[in-house]
């Protein structure tokens, strides 16, 4: 959100300067360009009969549309400014913290030295809470018995991650199958 | 009891000194240090309550990374002066295969 929000605020910015500008040559009636040349009385005119429409209830669909399709984005962006962000490390206990892309690598390589496991990519989300969640896709052979694989791999990553003290709250294992060809690795 | 950059040096040696670390944490985007005068010390940023390390852990592990982080909070707590201290891993190094 963050990023999104300075994006904003710049184009925000900017498009208030160029307006800033132009209200300027316009005011002084500079390059030829006169104040009473604006077409204001017919944007005053328009806001007039929106707002007399919206009083009376006259608005057309398209325009009840829009205004609630503005209101829903008003609330969803607020709901997400609400929201906290995500931690950007994983906190182990009191006053220690892991990068993510410790327990990333932790996790990959205990999961490839599974004798199953061909290759294996690693997301770490951290948590407000201690613990991580990872998510663990292993590559294996086709026709292989995945169940097995999948819980004989989810304790093997637990049991070591626990050994060396890093917590995880949640992993998530997934099994694909892959061709050896195009895995990091062919036989283990 | 030290203070500043004082504390920071003396952090940074009890954490160095530490079994398991391998070297000062330089962060990922911005280098946590502190500063004073000309000298710096990374990987330990002071603040009025806080002290905040930052490791480089040696791989393989030699005990689980709480012990570790305890180990260096239990060095650094006479110097820290009551700061609420947080150790941060920032990266494993595997440590050279001496056999070699």
């Amino acid at each position: 959100m963050r990023v999104f929000n300075r994006v904003f605020m710049i184009l925000l910015l900017a498009g208030l300067f160029v307006l800033g500008v132009y209200m300027i040559v316009y005011a002084f009636d500079l390059f030829g360009y006169k104040l009473a040349s604006l077409p204001i009385t017919d944007l005053g005119k328009g806001v007039e009969n929106f707002v007399v429409g919206a009083e009376n209830g006259s608005l057309s669909a398209t325009t009840i549309i829009i205004l609630i399709l503005l209101a829903i984005l008003g609330l969803i962006w607020f709901i997400a400014e609400l929201k906290p962000t995500a931690p950007r490390r994983v906190r182990m206990g009191s006053g220690t913290y892991v990068t993510r892309t410790v327990v990333e690598d932790e996790v990959s390589t205990v999961a490839e030295q599974v004798p199953d496991v061909l290759g294996s990519s690693v997301d770490v989300k951290a948590r407000r809470s201690p613990g991580a969640q990872v998510d663990l896709e292993a590559r294996v052979r086709r026709g292989e018995d995945l169940n097995t694989i999948k819980s004989g791999l989810q304790s093997t990553v637990q049991e070591y991650l626990s050994e060396k003290g890093l917590p995880v709250s949640k992993l998530n294992v997934k099994l694909v199958e892959a061709d050896p060809r195009q895995t990091k690795t062919r036989v283990q | 009891m030290a203070d500043g950059i004082e504390l920071a040096r003396a952090a940074s040696v009890a954490a160095l000194a530490t079994e398991g670390v391998h070297s000062m944490g330089r962060g990922r985007y911005v280098e946590p240090a502190t500063y004073e005068g000309s000298e710096k010390v990374s990987g330990v940023v002071v603040g009025p309550e806080d002290l905040e390390i930052h490791i480089v852990a040696r791989y393989p592990l030699p005990r689980p990374i709480p012990e570790i982080a305890e180990s260096i909070r239990e060095r650094v707590a006479p110097e820290a002066g009551g700061r609420k201290t947080t150790v941060v891993v920032d990266d494993l190094e595997v440590a050279d295969d001496e056999s070699l």
